[in-house]
């Protein structure tokens, strides 16, 4: 899993099913202190997070048709931790 | 699997509830040299095997899953070694 910041929320009326009902967010991964690193991610929110939370993404081939119990689930990224606190040290 | 040196804990009360009671850690990949390689990531220590400090084994996508004994848990990286050393 990594570290991202949620950014924007993705609206869109014509989608895949799997998609109905749920959030869908631009999230951009950072290191601990913050700073982003790396390309942004499309997330589906699975625990509330808004825009401006540091969360946890993650996910697996098949976890989200698992988690969210479909018959079918083109969704790879999943939002499944919002942070309150992170303890890091650059060692 | 790789290796990873434990830099960090994430502290979270909103999450999966799948992972409740879960330890979540900050790992830096590194190479056996233990120079630091690619991203930090946040791996999941299901049976608290490390700490922060601590050298580890990692596995990555759905094998992850498997070092949890109940049901499924959206995790892509799960801690499954604490290394004593590597000659």
């Amino acid at each position: 899993m990594f570290l991202a910041k949620v950014k924007n929320v993705v609206t869109a009326t014509e989608k895949h099913p799997a998609y109905s009902a749920k959030t869908v967010y631009v999230v951009q991964p950072v290191k601990p202190d913050g700073s982003a690193i790396g390309d942004e991610w499309v997330a589906v929110d699975y625990v509330g997070s808004r825009i401006g939370d540091t969360v946890v993404c993650g996910g697996a081939p098949g976890v989200a048709q698992e988690v969210f119990k479909l018959q079918r689930a083109p969704i790879r990224t999943l939002i499944m931790v919002i942070v309150d606190q992170l303890d890091y040290r650059d060692i | 699997m790789k290796i990873g040196k434990v830099v960090g804990k994430v502290w979270a009360e909103r999450k999966v509830e799948s992972l409740r009671g879960c330890r979540l850690l900050l790992v830096q990949p590194t190479n056996s040299h233990l120079q630091a390689v690619s991203k930090i990531i946040v791996a999941a220590d299901p049976k608290n095997t490390a700490g922060v400090g601590d050298l580890i084994v990692y596995v990555t996508s759905t094998d992850a899953i498997q070092a949890f004994d109940h049901d499924f848990v959206p995790v892509n990286a799960s801690v499954v070694q604490l290394i004593d050393s590597i000659d």
